[in-house]
């Protein structure tokens, strides 16, 4: 399975392949450069598999995209009401850090049905399926607002200020539904073109999800902002675009802020994309500036889908969402055929047969149509009630005599990058954290978990993420809206224990075979792509070499600029690695990385010992050279964490039977009280009975309690041993 | 838990009542020290006469529910009881003496500051019926005492000592702290010495314990002074039960040494739970698994009792839970134990083994070891 996932790597930067497949084949095992030559000829369509970054600070920025006018930042907003809070989870959640004006009107399905025109069907030649792609904070989400507003799509002054309060309204209720698509229709020239409008998740936790949603459109604006120039994500996002064969409309933002060099910015730009500087558009989606002119600019240069009436019916989903009351909604393109909005239909991938209930359009409200033809962007409610049934880049057909033979292409199961052990900290809540879960998986497709049983924690689950945001948001609604305390165990990558033709698979660093018993082992890499200024080369270079990188390449965007790449472990910047790079960089460079296959690597498992005792949740596999280094971290936090007990308590850290690292917690001698006379018997009394709860809440590892607290500290990724330069 | 205690004694029967005690609260000091969170005041010494009144009405007012109790002892503590006039003490005294059954030969104890005695005043407590008196010596290093903020100094203590011998006290105390800041092993060993050639019949040594409302307590949490560290304090205790031991001192209970025949038969009934009748503002009273306490603050208390009520602040009643938990608590605090069969035998067998505890008379009785861990053999054997 995972080899797949390693085939359909998307071709990027393609002199940094070819160098890094040399590489390879020189470095290492046969079956790995044969995938790694597979990986080059595979089809340019095919795309990246979903990774994580961790980072706090993209979360903020996402926050601040979001409510530029508000300007809060993360910490006052937790404080702040906890619907407004949990929307901004399912926000970030539904659509991944970013959010267009499309998904944040958030109409009702079926409510309102507001019959739509449909006697005269659209002829493809006047429809435009396109998306807008473009870094963190480059101003997609005000360009959208723009569009919707030119179209005439939302009453002019509705959208902004009605829509946090809509919001609250509907979460209470729980009948939300994203649109990841909105149809716009703009006339021009003496015709009407049906403009549709599709939201692509910004997030590299969910780069699948992103080339689903491109694959439902025929054009990419790449908006770049004026003053910030190129960032990793345009770079990211742009060859994702270019691969799935988009027409790219090059597009500067914010050229109307003092700083913005919209000259340079599109010099860089146009040498991108391959076009004359003068080819850029230049807007201020702010200000409204020149919009105009790039809604004709995407008429003239995005092609009108292509697709036939008359053939079998295929159409991509490139999005699902799950309301409460309808069931799983899809979002889909009808790429051949049509789509009729009651017939029984059949999804391909999954080979399961349902009752087309509504299709419809989101314009922008959700509107019931009899049918979506080809080119066609909509949506398909069947009535289905779990989302694994309705996945993201599977195709839809009918059942019977028409349907089509062949799935549109590109379709895989969202591979999770990221494991993380959860525990309910009562270990009476486990029933309680397995329903939460379950739940939770129902509008959460990328979402796996199994049961678990540690030696420390007890029950709990393993949960496989896209990534670390992935994981927090999890995690985070878990406590939230469960009312659960959980552990979670330090994140770890897949590993493959190779033992002769055997691959071991192991997701826990618990389950790592003893050395010695298998030939090695190998870790997910990635390509890292790093745009920084000029004068933090240093920095990001000593940063990437520290974490086991390898320089594939780098070029000069413009004198100031630099485009590195890197090949790195995942492992290695699964942790901190974003925040190190912005804080070495103050902010400046930009980070995307996509998967590179499986490498050799000398890992070992470094064991926690308690008086003796191996205490699998502390366990992890980390490189050699930093095993010792990992050991004495984890064993000196520990010895801060642990209370005194009524004896001596050794911690170790072990890598098989070799002790690499020691420290003893000395045995209690006091604990007394030094007074207890008539008027101090009650108070005595109740505190020791404190004391009783503390102690049911201590964790007994062999004859050591332990305190939940110092399970949750020494697991906390921040301070990760290993993770610090 | 097997064999959870009966309540002894009953309501109906009188004469099969264990013996009781009774305990006065005097709230007034010269000054506050900064480790003290007692229920005490500086500068209320205006109050006293109406303070004492209002003792003499309280003792009146709980007559009828205390009067069928043997007593065995009067306890006057603080606060500084000698603060007051030895004509008030007696007076209170002599009251008690009226209205409660109180033995002939009961064990009338007094604490007193050393700065607050002279030769005469000692002559009137022991003429009054005072026979046992409780001296805060707290150190004979002049750097502890500057550290505990005592106004006194080492030789005040040996003064007052001498005098109370001078006046025919056979039976006195002194307390003493360990592990306040800049105390080393060798100054607590020097001060215990210095306690011992004064002979005193009984002597308190209590390890620094900092509470978070004090003046120390605060200045221990904003790190001005650091907190008592407790492996000094273990080795501290120690040396004390070595010194104390080759003095010919008995240790009969966590912080407390006597000569033998000379504990403290007042603190001791704590210790067994035995009732006991608080007098007093904030004083705490206990009996039949029932324990209540009256209203802190001097002057509301006093307001209450001239209304003619009883200036009960708080109470509450024992599940035998609760009792069980006391009963192993206190009674490990002290030489006799816990009896084997209240304990689980699987629960005490690990302390046995490391020498926490051993088995005396069909007794679990804690070892010295065993008494600086006490916390955890409660909750060890209880839970």
């Amino acid at each position: 399975m995972a080899e797949v996932s390693w085939e359909a790597s998307a071709p990027r930067v393609a002199l940094a392949r070819r160098d890094l497949c040399r590489a390879a084949v020189r470095r290492c095992s046969a079956p790995l450069a044969a995938a790694l030559s597979r990986a080059r000829a595979a089809s340019r369509s095919c795309c990246s598999a979903a990774w994580a970054s961790p980072s706090a600070a993209v979360v903020r920025t996402f926050f601040d995209e979001v409510f530029s006018a508000e300007r809060t930042d993360l910490f006052r907003w937790r404080r702040r009401s906890f619907w407004r809070f949990r929307l901004i989870w399912d926000l970030m959640f539904a659509t991944a850090t970013e959010c267009t004006s499309a998904n944040v009107l958030r109409p009702k399905l079926g409510r309102g049905r507001r019959p739509y025109d449909r006697r005269v069907v659209t002829d493809t030649a006047s429809i435009r399926n396109f998306c807008i792609v473009a870094h963190i904070d480059h101003g997609k989400s005000t360009l959208a607002d723009r569009l919707l507003e030119l179209t005439h799509a939302v009453g002019e002054r509705q959208m902004r200020e009605q829509y946090l309060d809509k919001m609250d309204l509907e979460r209470e209720r729980g009948i939300t539904i994203k649109a990841q698509a909105v149809r716009l229709s703009y006339p021009t020239a003496g015709r009407t073109f049906e403009l549709n409008l599709i939201d692509t998740p910004g997030h590299v936790d969910f780069t699948y999800e992103v080339s689903r949603s491109l694959a439902a459109c025929e054009g990419a604006v790449l908006l770049v902002d004026a003053a910030q120039g190129i960032e990793a994500q345009t770079l990211a996002n742009y060859h994702l675009a270019r691969d799935a064969g988009l027409a790219i409309v090059p597009v500067l933002n914010k050229i109307d802020l003092p700083a913005a060099q919209p000259d340079e910015t599109a010099r860089e730009l146009a040498e991108l994309v391959g076009c004359e500087p003068g080819g850029v558009l230049r807007v201020s989606a702010k200000t409204g500036e020149g919009v105009t002119a790039l809604l004709e600019r995407v008429i003239e240069a995005v092609p009108p889908p292509e697709g036939r009436r008359d053939d079998p019916l295929r159409a991509l989903i490139f999005d699902s969402s799950f309301d409460v009351y309808r069931g799983v909604v899809a979002y889909v393109r009808v790429k051949d055929g049509i789509l009729p909005s009651h017939a029984k239909v059949r999804y391909m991938a999954t080979g399961l047969d349902a009752e087309a209930e509504e299709a419809g359009v989101f314009a922008p409200e959700a509107t019931p149509i009899p049918e979506l033809g080809p080119g066609e962007v909509g949506y398909l409610v069947t009535g289905l009630k779990d989302v694994h049934q309705v996945k993201v880049g599977d195709t839809i057909t009918v059942t019977g005599r028409n349907r089509a033979h062949e799935p549109l292409s590109g379709y895989r199961e969202p591979l999770p990058m990221v494991w993380s052990g959860l525990y309910p900290a009562e270990g009476g809540d486990y029933s309680v954290l397995r329903d939460a879960l379950d739940k939770l998986k129902l509008n959460d497709a990328a979402l796996h978990f199994e049961p678990e049983t540690s030696q420390a924690l007890g029950f709990g689950f393993r949960c496989g993420f896209l990534g670390l945001l992935h994981m927090d948001i999890v995690k985070e609604r878990l406590e939230r809206e469960f009312d659960l305390e959980l552990i979670a165990t330090a994140p770890n990558v897949e590993f493959h224990v190779i033992r002769g033709e055997e691959v071991i698979v192991v997701h826990n660093p618990s389950e790592m075979p003893p050395p010695g018993t298998y030939d090695r082992v190998e870790e997910p890499t990635v390509l890292a792509t790093i745009i920084t200024p000029a004068e933090y080369l240093g920095a990001v270079l000593e940063l990437c070499q520290s974490r086991r990188g390898e320089l594939v390449d780098m070029k000069y965007l413009s004198t100031e600029r630099i485009e590195v790449h890197y090949h790195l472990p995942l492992a290695e910047i699964i942790f901190d690695f974003f925040d190190q790079l912005k804080s070495r960089t103050r902010g400046y460079a930009s980070l995307d990385y996509e998967p590179w296959g499986y490498e050799p690597a000398d890992l070992v498992r470094v064991d926690v010992l308690l008086h003796g005792e191996p205490v699998d949740a502390f366990s992890s596999v980390v490189h050699r050279d930093k095993a010792q280094q990992y050991g004495r971290q984890m064993v000196e936090r520990l010895k801060q964490l642990i209370p005194r007990q009524l004896f001596d308590v050794a911690i170790q850290a072990a890598i098989g039977s070799r002790i690499v690292a020691r420290e003893t917690v000395k045995a209690k001698r006091k604990d007394v009280l030094a007074k207890c006379y008539g008027g101090d018997i009650t108070r005595k009394r109740k505190l020791l009975e404190q004391q009783k709860k503390g102690k049911a809440r201590l964790r007994r590892v062999g004859k050591v309690d332990v305190p939940q607290e110092a399970f949750i500290a020494a697991l906390r990724v921040d301070q990760r041993a290993g993770s610090k330069p | 838990m097997s064999d959870v205690p009966e309540p002894r004694g009953s309501v109906h029967d009188p004469e099969s009542r264990e013996p009781a005690s009774i305990y006065v609260h005097v709230p007034f000091c010269l000054t506050r020290c900064g480790y003290c969170d007692f229920n005490a005041y500086a500068g209320l010494d205006h109050l006293a006469p109406r303070y004492v009144q209002a003792l003499l009405r309280e003792a009146e007012l709980a007559t009828p529910a205390w009067a069928g109790e043997r007593i065995v002892s009067v306890f006057l503590g603080g606060g500084t009881p000698t603060t007051l006039e030895v004509a008030d003490l007696k007076a209170v005294l002599m009251h008690l003496r009226d209205r409660f059954d109180v033995a002939a030969d009961a064990e009338v104890t007094i604490e007193a500051n050393p700065d607050t005695v002279d030769r005469s005043k000692l002559d009137g407590l022991l003429a009054a019926g005072f026979g046992r008196l409780s001296m805060g010596a707290q150190s004979f290093d002049r750097g502890v005492l500057g550290a505990l903020e005592r106004i006194h100094d080492p030789d005040s203590v040996r003064r007052a000592v001498r005098e109370a011998r001078a006046a025919g006290y056979a039976n006195v105390n002194l307390d003493l702290i360990y592990g306040a800041n800049g105390e080393t092993v060798a100054s607590w060993e020097r001060t215990v010495w210095e306690a011992i050639e004064l002979e005193p019949e009984h002597l308190s040594a209590y390890a620094l314990t900092i509470e978070p409302s004090t003046p120390l307590g605060r200045r221990v949490q904003s790190g001005v002074v650091p907190a008592p560290d407790p492996d000094l304090q273990a080795d501290m205790f120690e040396t004390t039960c070595r010194v104390l031991g080759e003095a010919g001192y008995r240790h009969y209970e966590v912080s407390n040494w006597a000569k033998p025949g000379f504990e403290c038969v007042h603190n001791l009934g704590y210790w067994q739970r035995r009732p006991y009748l608080g007098l007093g503002a904030g004083a705490h009273s206990y009996r039949d698994e029932h324990r209540w306490w009256n209203i802190r603050p001097p002057e509301e208390y006093m307001t209450q009792v001239e209304a003619g009520c009883l200036p009960v602040g708080g109470e509450e009643r024992l599940e035998p839970s609760d009792a069980y938990l006391e009963e192993v608590f206190l009674r490990l605090r002290i030489l006799e134990g816990v009896p084997s069969s209240w304990v689980e035998a699987s629960k005490a067998e690990p302390f046995l083994e490391s020498g926490l505890l051993r088995h005396e008379d069909g007794a679990l009785v804690p070892t010295e070891r065993g008494m600086l861990l006490l916390n955890e053999l409660v909750l060890a054997l209880t839970g």
